[in-house]
């Protein structure tokens, strides 16, 4: 149940509750003892007094002999034993008339009340008392070693069963612990018992206690998460095989006429399909990467809001020989002042992307425009042409890895699925939709990416 | 052999064409599957090789469509998906062979030559009439076991002829089967070429039936 490097949970309850419940047991039986032997001290106070009274009345009534015994009788067989003299003061002159037997005299003032003082090697506890006359004063003594004792035993009657009951307590608390941590054992073995390659959400229909059943909703819903992200990468993988398998039969095919060809200007044509075939591949797999380069896990830290006036002229700048080769008319009217939270790596790719479809997409000789424009709540950025667009039916699906527009063209797919990963993880939206007008009243295609506004240093 | 080839990618769709007009096929090449409807629907083709994801109208679709209308052309499928329910998905709704790319050129060819063997009810790979044998793979004719040379024209006509020995061809659908959309027919080309086969095979296999075309029969 636990290892060397975690702790076991019912271990540690079972130490601190018993721990805090056996301080502050300790704590109230101290103050119960101290209590008890305050009770006891008093009553044997009171017993002291009430014993020197008697005699007192008895000596004072002069039938002296006939009770001594009989006292002394009694006190010796008191819990804690009373000794007691009994002195007459006649004439200005004290006389003992009578001692407990064992007793030399106890060595004290006369002064009335409480007194503590040795006799014979120990301490003893003293109560003088006289009559009204002076005449007579009756002294008692008790061991303070035996009200001690008796004190003591009374707190120990206490002490005791709460000594006893302690170890007893710790085995319910372990018990009681154990019961209520079951739930926990429950989810372990549960998680335990999943498979990493068909992770399935725990059945949440089971009761558990509400201090677990978050950890267990927690824990599906990162299943599902996970769940999505492997079957997403493994459709990937899927998919990406498969739009291999089409270049690749086209250079085998086209190898083939190549080798076969009877005439040289056939071999020739045969070749250069080859070598066209080589580049397409290359900017699938090119693509294919980048796709696997825009990963959350690679973004680091939050991105610092940028202005992206500068990106845009940058990637217009460097796409622009392509689609003055191809007769088009790239434009850019970006202006400063946006301020926008994205990795600026990711926003060259995504425009770089939707330019570069643009060019391929639009046609020859199509124009096309690169807008940057601030919003209420942010700013977007659009690529628009006056190419032959595309159906509205149809743009839900471009965003699809491997969709490709009605028109034909080299493209291989990617480039809008790139964009709108690059999009969701920077919290943007990409919207696909008309473009700009064309001669025939018709539209072209847009991409626009809508950002929301940095809010202030991050 | 004229053959409808239906494939969206460039490249693949013109190596395919070279390659099997150098295997000796009459290919017309379409990229949507729209324009490959509009084709079946107007002219006979001797087999179709169809790609599966094609613009506008898919591969199935035409598969279907074309089944739905009682067409029985041989139908070879082309396709980047190699899971099994596509296969059979694709085998159910008519299709009569499947070949995953990326594939051999003469496996393409061989696969196309079987089809339409067995649609014309030959399941043997030499068609023979008398002392004629014709051997489609290695695209040879033999007479009484010697070899007789054949332009690639004139091999496709006795091919053609061959499969439908018995059966009288008309001019137009032998010139359908021969030619393609690119090819410049002149307008006596097809009495040139039966004229050179019967004079390489002998007059009496190739019998003219005026007014309506040309039938194969045993002397």
């Amino acid at each position: 149940m636990n290892d060397a490097a975690g702790y076991s949970l019912r271990r540690r309850l079972v130490w601190l509750l018993t721990g805090t419940v056996a301080a502050i047991w300790l704590l109230s039986v101290l103050v119960v003892y101290q209590r008890a032997h305050h009770e006891a001290d008093e009553l044997l106070d009171n017993q002291m007094t009430e014993v020197g009274e008697t005699l007192l009345a008895i000596v004072a009534g002069g039938e002296v002999e006939h009770f001594v015994k009989e006292l002394h009788e009694h006190a010796r067989h008191n819990p804690v034993p009373i000794a007691f003299e009994v002195w007459l003061n006649k004439d200005g002159e004290d006389r003992r008339l009578v001692i407990s037997p064992g007793h030399a005299g106890f060595e004290t003032g006369t002064t009335p009340g409480f007194s503590e003082h040795t006799h014979q090697g120990a301490r003893w506890r003293f109560y003088s008392v006289q009559d009204d006359d002076a005449e007579y004063r009756v002294v008692v003594g008790q061991s303070h070693a035996a009200r001690e004792r008796l004190a003591r035993e009374v707190g120990l009657s206490l002490l005791l069963p709460a000594m006893l009951a302690l170890p007893l307590m710790a085995l319910g608390v372990w018990w009681v612990v154990g019961r209520a941590l079951r739930p926990v054992d429950v989810v372990a073995r549960q998680v335990g018992a999943l498979d990493a390659q068909a992770l399935t959400p725990l059945d949440e229909s089971a009761p558990l206690p509400n201090e677990i059943a978050p950890l267990r909703s927690a824990l599906n819903a990162l299943i599902r998460r996970v769940t999505e992200a492997f079957d997403n990468e493994r459709r990937f993988t899927a998919d990406a095989a498969h739009e291999l398998r089409t270049p690749l039969a086209a250079l085998k095919v086209q190898a083939q006429v190549a080798l076969r060809a009877q005439t040289a200007e056939s071999q020739q044509h045969a070749l250069t399909q080859v070598m066209a075939g080589v580049d397409r591949m290359t900017h699938l797999v090119e693509q294919l990467l980048t796709l696997a380069r825009v990963d959350p896990a690679r973004q680091g830290a939050v991105p610092r809001p940028l202005d992206p006036a500068g990106i845009i002229a940058e990637v217009c700048a460097e796409l622009s020989p392509q689609a003055r080769r191809q007769g088009q008319s790239l434009t850019v009217d970006a202006m400063p002042g946006c301020r926008i939270a994205v990795t600026a790596g990711w926003l060259q790719i995504a425009l770089r992307n939707l330019v570069d479809n643009a060019l391929r997409y639009a046609g020859d000789g199509a124009r096309i425009e690169v807008r940057l424009a601030r919003t209420p709540s942010g700013c977007t950025l659009s690529v628009a042409d006056n190419g032959p667009g595309v159906a509205s039916n149809l743009r839900s699906q471009l965003s699809a890895r491997f969709v490709r527009g009605e028109v034909e063209s080299e493209g291989c797919g990617l480039g809008l699925s790139i964009a709108a990963r690059i999009a969701t993880l920077s919290q943007a939206r990409l919207e696909l939709g008309d473009g700009l007008p064309r001669a025939d009243g018709g539209h072209g295609f847009a991409a626009t990416l809508h950002f929301s506004e940095a809010t202030a240093a991050v | 052999m004229r053959i409808l080839l239906v494939e969206d990618d460039r490249l693949l769709g013109d190596g395919l064409k070279a390659g099997l007009t150098q295997s000796g096929y009459a290919v017309d090449w379409l990229r949507d599957g729209e324009a490959a409807v509009a084709a079946l629907s107007t002219e006979s083709f001797a087999a179709v090789v169809l790609d599966l994801g094609l613009p506008k109208r898919d591969g199935l679709s035409v598969l279907q469509w074309l089944r739905g209308r009682g067409d029985a052309t041989p139908v070879l499928i082309l396709t980047a998906r190699d899971q099994l329910d596509e296969k059979v998905r694709g085998l159910d709704l008519g299709a009569d062979d499947y070949v995953l790319k990326p594939f051999d050129l003469d496996e393409i060819a061989a696969r196309l030559r079987a089809l339409v063997r067995r649609a014309h009810g030959h399941p043997e790979p030499v068609l023979t009439l008398g002392e004629i044998a014709l051997n489609p793979a290695a695209r040879t004719v033999t007479r009484a076991g010697e070899a007789i040379e054949l332009t690639p024209r004139e091999f496709d006509l006795l091919h053609l002829l061959l499969q439908n020995a018995g059966r009288v061809l008309t001019r137009r659908v032998l010139e359908e089967q021969l030619y393609t959309w690119s090819d410049a027919v002149d307008s006596n080309a097809l009495e040139v070429h039966i004229h050179h086969l019967r004079r390489k095979l002998g007059n009496e296999m190739i019998r003219t039936v005026r007014g309506v075309g040309y039938m194969a029969a045993a002397a």
